[in-house]
């Protein structure tokens, strides 16, 4: 039935329609919170549901397969995550969270429905239904310290934004100028035709120029820094996560374009993966603000994923959406941690997480093992995906580029870990307890559970990835 | 290769000439402008040379639709949120280092030239010399079938838009 094709991005919308409904009555962050995490979680059972339903829709710009549905899961977990774990969202005034919630709904949406677009217009507007989304949730942080530092974050946000999808849909137009067709179905054997030609390359660097943005890779990257430190955290927590699922996907979709004849593109995307890689690490030394930390971390994650798209092979991209995928589980029981440490929504320096494992034990613990996971220690998810990507990179003979990955990962592994001996070996001097609430705690178990068991069984997970990937080609 | 500017190919040529002109030059007018108003005006004169090309290219609607959205409403709107921000008439301050417009200059040149290399060696799909007549009924048609999903999907990114516009700048709904 078509219907169902369509049930979870139709589950959403009506949803938000509801939801919006509830924004412009006087309800209070609390009703318009359990709403939404109501609806997440049936999300996330209605993807299940879903996730075997194959199908065109909307004259064939839809497309419902294994690769969108598994990525909708993904996403919609990733979701429900956030909202589980902001259960009172410090940094927004009462006021405005509805909207709030309304805007990461929105979000979400947007992002669900771009992993199954196969028309780059259909693409282009989903992502700019998400990206528009995050643009506002940026600058609805309360202005405490009256330095007007969320709405700074908020236009460099939007404007760098601006500028990656103007190049994306210049790439686009190239795209059509080139196969004269917009669908993915038409344009991947006419691009194959076409490797040789530099215009063809040109094209996919700039359609791929928008998705790197949103992963924050090195030349597009300007706005990271300083939207995690603007926005609040739970805000923060979102972006840093979510949206970067959906990014990986989106270019592996687009790099299906591309055939191995297409060197110049994997030699690029070699120098962007290397520069983020020594940017973000080298930065990231010196960070004391833990978001700004965190944000350069996710540069040089983002190097690592590219390691697995330069594959140009299904392993390579499978490996890619894994580690992404664990990159989120990860990075999400690092914020899990910072919004409950930080007490009324504000930044937090490294320093105050000083004696963590006395104010409160799960969280210390939480936070070690994401910090250990995105350092890439074993056992957990991190070790396992960075470990399968520098396998996958050396079997194509990208020896050199294995070695600077390897030498990041050392480098990376000190700031990570710096935040574990602050939390561990410093005293909390006059710092308060931390009070975690019940359904905090059981996230927080289950974040470490699943990373733990991420990273001891990846065969299956990478098995599953390797399926998905195969639908698109 | 260069027809006589009385035929009929040589003068549509000069027409298309003189459009790409206007839209460069709007377009430099927009960028390098010291008061903002100005800059808002050679926007105009950009958008007006680039919906001449829509119209030249056989798409009156599109052209239309070029001017009455971003020569009306676009710029109208700017002009808007000029006049309500403060503005204290100064020329805005060029504190740059000297060596940023010659690289500038330098570093947009190379783009050019690179695109326009590009586009010239391209050998590009031949464009259909006429798809339909371009009519509204037609745009209308496609809207509602070919492009349905992306017609319906504008309307929520606009909605986002309309509704995040009105948070942000009431800042909650106590005030009224």
């Amino acid at each position: 039935m078509k219907l169902m094709l369509f049930a979870p991005e139709l589950l959403l919308l009506l949803g938000s329609l509801a939801l919006f409904f509830m924004t412009t009555g006087k309800v209070g962050g609390k009703k318009a919170r359990s709403f939404t995490l109501t609806l997440a979680i049936a999300n996330i059972f209605l993807c299940f549901a879903c996730l075997h339903n194959e199908g065109m829709l909307f004259f064939d710009a839809y497309k419902i397969d294994f690769f969108s549905q598994a990525l909708k899961i993904c996403i919609s977990l990733g979701f429900a995550i956030v909202l589980l774990f902001s259960t009172e969202l410090k940094g927004i005034k009462d006021e405005v969270r509805p909207e709030y919630y309304l805007f990461m709904l929105m979000s979400t949406i947007g992002l669900i429905m771009m992993v199954s677009s196969v028309e780059l217009l259909s693409m282009f507007i989903a992502l700019e239904l998400s990206s528009y989304s995050l643009y506002l949730l940026v600058p609805m942080r309360e202005d405490r310290a009256g330095l007007r530092m969320q709405m700074e974050s908020a236009i460099k946000y939007i404007m760098f934004g601006v500028v990656a999808t103007g190049i994306m849909l210049f790439g686009m137009s190239y795209l059509f100028g080139l196969t004269g067709t917009t669908y993915f179905s038409e344009l991947i054997p006419a691009m194959h035709g076409l490797m040789g030609n530099p215009a063809a390359i040109v094209a996919v660097v700039m359609v791929l120029g928008g998705f790197l943005y949103k992963l924050g890779v090195f030349p597009l990257h300007f706005w990271v820094p300083d939207v995690y430190q603007g926005a609040s955290n739970e805000t923060t927590a979102f972006i840093s996560s979510v949206p970067k699922i959906a990014a990986v996907a989106m270019l592996v979709r687009i790099l299906a374009l591309v055939t191995p004849e297409g060197k110049s593109l994997v030699t690029l995307l070699m120098v962007l993966s290397v520069c983020s890689m020594f940017y973000g690490n080298l930065v990231a030394l010196v960070q004391t603000d833990i978001k700004r930390m965190l944000g350069f971390s996710g540069i040089a994650h983002a190097g690592y994923v590219l390691l697995g798209l330069i594959t140009l092979q299904d392993s390579g991209y499978a490996t890619s959406l894994y580690y992404i995928t664990g990159y989120l589980l990860m990075n999400l029981a690092c914020f899990l941690v910072i919004c409950q440490v930080a007490q009324d929504g504000e930044n937090l320096a490294i320093d105050d997480l000083s004696g963590l494992h006395q104010r409160s034990p799960l969280l210390a613990l939480t936070l070690a093992v994401g910090m250990f996971a995105l350092a890439g220690i074993p056992p957990f998810v991190g070790f396992m995906g960075k470990f399968m990507l520098l396998t996958g990179a050396l079997k194509q003979g990208y020896l050199l580029l294995v070695i600077l990955a390897a030498i990041n990962t050392a480098i990376s592994i000190y700031y990570y870990l710096s935040v574990v001996r602050v939390a561990y070996c410093n005293s909390p001097e006059q710092r308060p307890e931390v009070v975690v609430g019940g359904i905090t705690k059981s996230v927080s178990l289950a974040l470490v559970v699943i990373i733990i068991a991420l990273g001891i069984a990846p065969n299956q997970i990478i098995q599953i990835a390797t399926d998905v990937v195969r639908t698109i080609q | 290769m260069s027809p006589s500017l009385l035929t009929a190919e040589g003068l549509s040529g000069l027409l298309f000439l003189s459009l790409v002109g206007v839209t460069l030059v709007g377009a430099v007018i927009a960028a390098c402008a010291a008061r903002v108003i100005r800059s808002v005006a050679g926007l105009a004169l950009c958008f007006l040379g680039v919906a001449g090309l829509y119209y030249y290219l056989n798409s009156p609607f599109v052209a239309l639709m070029q001017i009455l959205i971003y020569v009306g409403a676009v710029c109208v709107t700017i002009i808007f949120a000029v006049m309500l921000a403060e503005s204290d008439e100064t020329k805005m301050p060029l504190k740059q280092n000297g060596l940023v417009g010659p690289l500038g200059i330098l570093a947009g040149g190379l783009l050019a030239w690179a695109l326009a290399a590009l586009a010239l060696k391209t050998d590009w799909h031949q464009a259909a010399t006429k798809v339909n007549n371009g009519t509204v009924a037609d745009i209308g048609q496609s809207l509602l079938t070919t492009y349905s999903m992306s017609f319906e999907l504008i309307s929520v990114v606009l909605f986002v838009a309309i509704i995040g516009s009105v948070v942000l700048a009431r800042g909650g709904r106590s005030k009224s």
